[in-house]
């Protein structure tokens, strides 16, 4: 009889291993390290050093509080919280403000300017760049920056934004809504017409 | 390169850890965390119900219906009476309410108009409870005998022991008194300062609440030296009993008659004054008649309130 592939162990899992073999917490690093650093780059942490330095505060925050992990959110939505939160301590710390947004390649900014969330059609009339959207998100309200990040970016969920951010699902809507209207404001009105 | 970055990041998270002794918080530091919060909010709101139970009861006790006894108008009243203090305290309490509740586990999951609605309504609702069960004067004549909070009770006495504004408080010292030719009794006020009261103007019921030996409002002037105090008018001191509205209409019923008694008498009197169109000319001239209580203050007040 064919034997099925077992299935990869859930981050919850590992969390639970962890707890009794520390070893463990390797395969969460792992899991996550790309994506935290790419995350903590688009906050605009855009210094190697500091980008190294946010991430072992990131992962050894979460192991000391790995018995505080909430089961009722997912393991992602949690160490994300804990990214964002490190990012802020980070710009305060430092005394400094976010050193742009390079949010992605010009395949998902096209992705994100296409989309039609929230009733919003927007329409390309020339061919649009990532230099672009990424100077349009540094005026963009600090208050609607991560939800957009994390949405269009991250391609998070509202629940997840919600439980990343600490902040109702409703107020993640309506965050998201005004930010796309912003950013449409921003950006060149040559280039786009909604 | 990304390879190395990744590599060498979780090299070194796992080196601290070892070197570093980290290890993971107990389950119990974060329980014991989030009951701390969770304590502080159910603080939080039963502190704000007891700041709601004492403005209640300091809003159901004040004395509405002999306002213009102490007052020039009921604005300047309101303004005089409202529990500032426990209104503070019960919006500050609920801002502690919604401050912990939004950092509790999963509090920030709920729109702030929700989380801020319940801890007003749970303030609010257990304030009500309170006060029905007579806690808001319990709080508020527990903490005044601790001496360093002016309790509402120790407010309103100090209105109403004010002689020279026409105002006593306290009980008649000398009983029996006798009910037909009350002429003139001593009277003990709450400072344990002893008058004479001449009470001829009072009615027989008022007679009655002066003989029940329990604290008792006057109203009236003081006349010849300083010892002694026409009284105009007496009611119950009514801050340590339960007060129901209808309790609070009868007195303001009695004050009225009272107080249209001796308007009436005024109007009497107004052929006399023919040529003295101000007030000072009115009580000049009525100083001299039999009964002084026409041109105390509540009557003067009353009747600018009514023109």
């Amino acid at each position: 009889m064919e034997q099925l592939p077992s299935l990869p162990a859930s981050d919850e899992e590992i969390v639970k291993n962890t707890l009794t073999d520390p070893n463990q917490y390797g395969l969460l690093m792992e899991r996550y390290e790309a994506k935290l650093k790419r995350y903590v780059t688009r906050l605009g942490i855009r210094n190697t050093d500091d980008q190294l330095d946010v991430l072992q505060e990131i992962f050894i925050k979460a192991y000391r509080n790995l018995n505080g992990f909430d089961t009722s959110l997912s393991f992602s939505s949690w160490i994300y919280r804990i990214a964002h939160n490190e990012a802020i301590s980070f710009y305060r710390k430092k005394n400094v403000r976010p050193e742009g947004h390079l949010v992605g390649d010009g395949d998902e900014i096209l992705g994100f300017l296409a989309s039609s969330q929230e009733g919003e059609e927007v329409k390309f009339d020339k061919v649009i760049n990532a230099d672009e959207v990424n100077r349009a998100l540094e005026h963009l309200d600090e208050k609607y920056r991560e939800p957009i990040i994390l949405r269009f970016f991250e391609h998070k969920e509202y629940d997840e934004i919600s439980d990343i951010l600490e902040i109702p699902i409703g107020s993640v809507g309506t965050l998201l809504h005004r930010g796309k209207k912003q950013l449409a404001n921003v950006l060149n009105k040559d280039i786009l017409r909604i | 390169m990304d390879e190395q970055t990744t590599v060498s990041c979780k090299d070194r998270v796992m080196n601290r850890i070892e070197c570093e002794h980290i290890c993971p918080r107990s389950k119990t530091f974060f329980k014991t965390r989030e009951c701390a919060v969770w304590g502080l909010w159910g603080l939080s709101v039963v502190i704000g119900a007891l700041a709601v139970a004492v403005t209640l009861f300091v809003v159901a006790h004040r004395q509405y219906a002999l306002y213009e006894a102490t007052h020039d108008n009921f604005f300047t009243f309101m303004v005089d009476v409202l529990p500032y203090l426990w209104i503070i305290m019960f919006a500050l309490m609920v801002g502690v309410a919604v401050y912990n509740l939004r950092h509790t586990k999963g509090g920030y999951r709920y729109p702030l108009w929700k989380i801020f609605g319940s801890s007003m309504v749970l303030s609010l609702a257990g304030g009500t409870g309170l006060h029905l069960l007579g806690m808001g004067y319990t709080v508020d004549h527990g903490l005044g005998m601790m001496g360093i909070y002016p309790s509402e009770e120790k407010k309103e006495m100090r209105m109403w022991q004010n002689p020279d504004d026409g105002r006593l408080l306290g009980k008649v010292s000398a009983l029996p008194l006798p009910p037909e030719a009350p002429g003139i009794v001593t009277f003990t006020d709450v400072s344990g300062k002893d008058w004479k009261v001449d009470v001829s103007d009072l009615a027989p019921h008022e007679l009655d609440l002066l003989a029940n030996e329990e604290n008792v409002r006057l109203i009236g002037v003081m006349t010849e030296g300083d010892m002694l105090f026409h009284s105009c008018g007496a009611f119950p001191w009514l801050l340590d009993k339960p007060v129901r509205r209808e309790d609070l209409e009868a007195a303001r019923v009695a004050f009225e008659d009272k107080i249209h008694g001796y308007e009436e008498r005024l109007e009497e009197k107004m052929p006399q004054l023919r040529g003295f169109d101000d007030e000072e000319g009115e009580t000049e001239e009525l100083k001299d008649d039999d009964s002084p209580c026409a041109t105390i203050a509540p009557v003067k007040r009353m009747r600018r309130g009514e023109e």
